[in-house]
């Protein structure tokens, strides 16, 4: 009895550690359900020290990972090379932060480089991380090479100032206009900074997480309170 | 716009036109008939969606992307939903997957229609437009079929579905395919063979592959510049790896590579390898599976950010999502493929007719409620 | 002579009375009312058609219901009615910033352009308004006034849209009369006179001594004129002047109402003159295919009338067809391929009588 009952405990654990919580809750036994649900528990904490991906088991992504780890660290790496003191943060798994000072230099480097040749921008977002701290975050991407990183950088609110690099990537001209549009970073050297999705008399930077709505706008009375829109 | 010279004339295409596929005004500056700077002003229909994806929870914010794109609505659910479960790294069973694929794809080509059906009747073709819609309806009949709309489904959620699918939706599609496979051929000789057409489209608008990636155009507008590029094979997602499709390429058969012509063909032939995908994957489509199965009960992703890409009608739809272990999203930006397409207008439209900047236009197959967003 | 006829007709009945100025003015009026009412049936009738035929075209339904007795049916006859009526209803708006008299002459001037050269338009063996001696050259030019309102109407709106529109057709307009009047050229060396109720005289007996199969060069020159007469009337695919996607409404973006249904009316009566132009040079006017099967009088209003509706039905199907040419396209096509063509034409007609002495 208890060997199929530890049978039953083991595969319904191993179904649970795939996402599929039916198999231990359709346990009628309440002891095994109980125990079940600890064996669980110890099984999920075992993965967690083993500082592996908890989904894909096999060997591929495991891998794809690893490279990614590496690869990453040796653009940052690189780039601290190319252009020391620019990364403002320790190495990282994920993303690169850079000082703003060096941007443009090190983007025409990155666009550049034969190993790295990331010739397209995917992405540029603006952040608010609170406390008067802006960031814009870029996603690049090489078309050649098929690897891509992620470039942060951190600016404080009163001066939110980065060099533009739109000369680089000229998808960054409109997207540099929005983040300017939406947050307030400016970006220097662009060659026509202005608003892109609101009116060009808009006030305030909307997508900042202090902003308050002007009062009105041409008259129009901007409404703040939304009582009874649900 | 700087100094406007003695002969030039200012002009403004918009907002309300009937060729500039919603609500957008084009700033031209002409001398006669010929175009010497274009300068698009959006913002008409911002609606302000990633402002309202801070208050909202993870789960309210899928109708929000329905309405991004409203003509490919599927697509923008699915983007979303994949970089939700890689963020919250869910697996979905095989049937969810299935499924969703079916409906991206019945949604490329419904969005195809429409699209290459509006370029016609920018160009005066007013007949094209009438028939694509009328396939296009079919479409949406399957739609309403297993989920209750026509153009907002709000159906990919973050680990499922919302609706499984109905009794009779693989005879129905099976049906549409079958009766929609030749009007295909016979799209291509009405309006792609038509000498006017080729005269109005070939050698127009050219847009040479490397301003195209610089610009960051993506989709049937960068494979109509040569350059084989598509999500689906290159960085794929879901279950795309098990089928097998081509990737249409422009190859400048009526004229230069990267003309308007090239864009039509390779919407054309898109819509060819859509249909291909879908019976293979309704012969694949496993018979059970639950498709509530894998979804939380609450969404409350671990701290983190992720940026993933997918492959939507227009080119490649980003979602950048920074979340803060709460249960509504800290940032949510969504990388619209149309965007930067409409950046490339002023480079590629310059120096040419007033009609012709309208066919360019056509032929980038805008959709202003995802620029503006 | 129909004219001509209800003079002699009437100043028996009362010269004594009132004096042969009035009867004269009197015998003019008439046949012009009967014509202004058959432009009036006809315009309704040519807009239902259209209607119709776009949409077995287009795979719609068209106008349905308003059937007659007003129950829903399949007909929808009432729809060109009802649209007339709700033109006259309309609100006239003229913009504040318009030149008000050349705004308000723009669309009479383009209905009288199409008005008078219906008066030399051969309905029937003896029924036609103003039997001219010159009437084919008549027609032509008083066709040209079409150019001068459209200028008119594009300038005086005080928009750059209208304005475009305005120069497009004026430009169009003025370079396809060319090719137009050089292939009717062989018409009239063939028939030798400008008369056109001689031209169709000359064609009579059936169908192959119509003028269309005279020549081996007659077809193209039928082809050469038929074209540039869609594009002097403006429509598809040579329909710049008013494209809908681009210009909105072209040169009549700004007029509402009645005067926006003037200048729609001229483009149908323009495009039911040059087909029965072309009718009665290349295909025979009121004469039946079968000499002396259906060929009294009578019989030759309908011969003309459907042959002039054949040729209408042909624009009204190009229309819905295809795409919509470039502007320097369409001046292509004019002068570097009608022209020459047109210009050969001539020649190739004359050698070809000369040498096989028709």
């Amino acid at each position: 009895m208890n060997e199929d009952k530890e049978k039953i405990i083991s595969e319904a654990v191993e179904k649970a550690l795939q996402g599929e919580m039916d198999a231990i809750n359709n346990i009628e036994d309440r002891v095994t359900r109980s125990k079940a649900k600890a064996a669980l528990v110890k099984a999920k904490r075992a993965k967690a020290v083993n500082d592996e991906d908890s989904i894909k088991e096999d060997d591929t992504s495991e891998s794809k990972v690893e490279e990614k780890i590496n690869f990453n660290q040796t653009v940052c790496q690189k780039i601290s090379e190319k252009f020391p003191e620019s990364i403002d943060a320790e190495q990282n798994d994920d993303w690169i932060q850079v000082k703003p000072e060096n941007w443009l230099k090190i983007a025409k480097w990155l666009k550049s480089d034969e190993k790295l040749y990331f010739d397209s921008l995917q992405c540029n977002t603006g952040i608010d991380l609170g406390e008067g701290v802006l960031e814009s975050r870029y996603n690049l991407h090489s078309m050649k090479h098929l690897h891509k990183v992620e470039i942060r950088i951190k600016i404080s609110a009163e001066k939110p100032d980065i060099p533009s690099v739109e000369q680089v990537w000229r998808v960054a001209d409109w997207f540099e206009r929005e983040t300017y549009d939406m947050f307030g970073i400016n970006f220097i050297g662009h060659r026509d900074l202005r608003r892109i999705l609101l009116p060009d008399d808009w006030e305030g930077w909307p997508l900042r997480k202090d902003y308050e709505e002007q009062e009105t706008y041409h008259g129009i009375v901007v409404p703040k309170v939304k009582e009874g829109w649900e | 716009m700087g100094v406007v010279h003695g002969q030039e004339m200012v002009l403004n295409i918009g907002p309300q036109h009937p060729a500039t596929h919603g609500v957008l005004r084009l700033q031209v500056k002409t001398d006669g008939e010929i175009i010497s700077e274009i300068t698009p002003y959006m913002g008409y229909l911002h609606r302000c969606f990633e402002k309202h994806c801070e208050n909202v929870t993870y789960e309210q914010v899928i109708p929000f992307t329905d309405r991004c794109d409203y003509l490919a609505s599927m697509t923008m659910n699915f983007g979303y939903v994949v970089a939700m479960e890689q963020l919250m790294e869910i697996k979905v069973n095989d049937r969810v997957e299935y499924i969703r694929v079916i409906m991206a794809e019945l949604q490329r080509i419904a969005s195809h229609l429409l699209g290459i059906g509006a370029f016609g009747l920018d160009l005066g073709a007013f007949t094209p437009f009438l028939h694509m819609l009328r396939d296009r309806e079919r479409i949406l009949d399957i739609f309403e079929m297993t989920c209750g709309a026509r153009l907002l489904y709000n159906y990919m959620w973050v680990g499922g579905l919302s609706h499984d699918l109905p009794t009779g939706f693989v005879e129905a599609t099976l049906n549409f395919l079958d009766y929609f496979e030749p009007k295909v051929d016979e799209f291509e000789n009405l309006l792609g063979h038509n000498k006017i057409f080729v005269e109005r489209t070939a050698d127009i608008g050219t847009m040479p592959a490397e301003v195209a990636i610089s610009y960051g155009v993506t989709g049937p507008n960068l494979r109509g510049s040569g350059v084989k590029w598509d999500l689906r094979k290159d960085d794929p997602y879901s279950i795309y790896d098990r089928f097998d499709f081509n990737v249409p390429v422009g190859k400048g058969m009526k004229g230069t590579v990267g003309d308007c012509w090239d864009r039509f063909y390779v919407r054309i032939q898109e819509i060819r390898e859509s249909v291909k995908i879908v019976r293979q994957a309704i012969d694949q489509l496993p018979k059970d599976g639950d498709v509530h199965q894998a979804m939380p009960k609450k969404i409350r992703p671990p701290k983190g950010s992720i940026y993933r890409r997918t492959e939507s009608p227009r080119g490649d739809l980003g979602y950048y999502i920074e979340s803060d272990g709460s249960d509504t999203p800290y940032r949510l930006k969504m990388r619209s493929p149309a965007f930067t397409a409409l950046s490339v207008l002023n480079e590629i439209g310059a120096g040419w007719l007033m009609s012709d900047v309208l066919g360019i236009l056509g032929s980038l197959d805008i959709v202003l409620g995802e620029i503006d967003r | 002579m129909t004219v001509d006829f209800l003079f002699d007709f009437l100043s028996e009945l009362f010269a004594d009375l009132v004096g042969s100025g009035p009867v004269l003015i009197i015998s003019m009026l008439i046949p012009c009312l009967m014509l202004f009412g058959f432009i009036t049936i006809y315009a309704l009738i040519v807009i239902y058609a259209e209607l119709k035929i776009s949409s077995f075209i287009q795979d719609k339904v068209g106008p349905m219901g308003q059937g007659v007795g007003l129950h829903a049916g399949k007909w929808g006859l009432l729809q060109p009615i009802a649209d007339a009526l709700k033109l006259l209803l309309k609100e006239d708006i003229i913009p504040s910033r318009a030149d008000k008299p050349l705004f308000i002459l723009a669309p009479f001037m383009i209905f009288i352009g199409a008005f008078i050269s219906f008066v030399a338009l051969p309905f029937g063996e003896s029924i036609i308004i103003a039997d001219l001696n010159i009437g084919l050259f008549y027609i032509l030019g008083v066709g040209s006034i079409a150019v001068l309102s459209l200028i008119l109407a594009g300038w005086s709106s005080n928009n750059k849209w209208s304005l475009y529109g305005g120069m497009r057709s004026a430009a169009q307009i003025v370079s396809y009369e060319i090719p137009a009047g050089l292939s009717l050229i062989v018409v009239i060396m063939l028939a030798g006179t400008l008369n056109m109720q001689d031209i169709i005289r000359y064609q009579a007996g059936g169908i192959f001594s119509w003028i269309f199969f005279d020549n081996p060069f007659v077809p193209i020159a039928f082809v050469v004129y038929f074209i540039s007469a869609i594009a002097e009337t403006n429509r598809t695919p040579f329909d710049l002047p008013e494209s809908e996607s681009e210009l909105v409404a072209g040169f009549a973006t700004e007029y509402s109402g009645m005067r926006y249904a003037f200048f729609f009316l001229s483009e149908y009566a323009n495009m039911f003159v040059v087909s029965a132009v072309a009718a009665a040079c290349f295909l025979g006017g009121w004469h039946s295919p079968i000499s002396g099967f259906m060929d009294s009088p009578a019989w030759g209003v309908f011969w003309m009338i459907s042959k002039t509706f054949f040729l209408i039905f042909i624009m009204i199907w190009l229309r819905w067809t295809l795409p919509r040419l470039r502007v320097d396209q369409l001046m292509n096509v004019c002068w570097k391929v009608f022209l020459p063509v047109a210009l050969i034409n001539i020649f190739g007609v004359a050698i070809w009588t000369v040498i096989f002495n028709q």
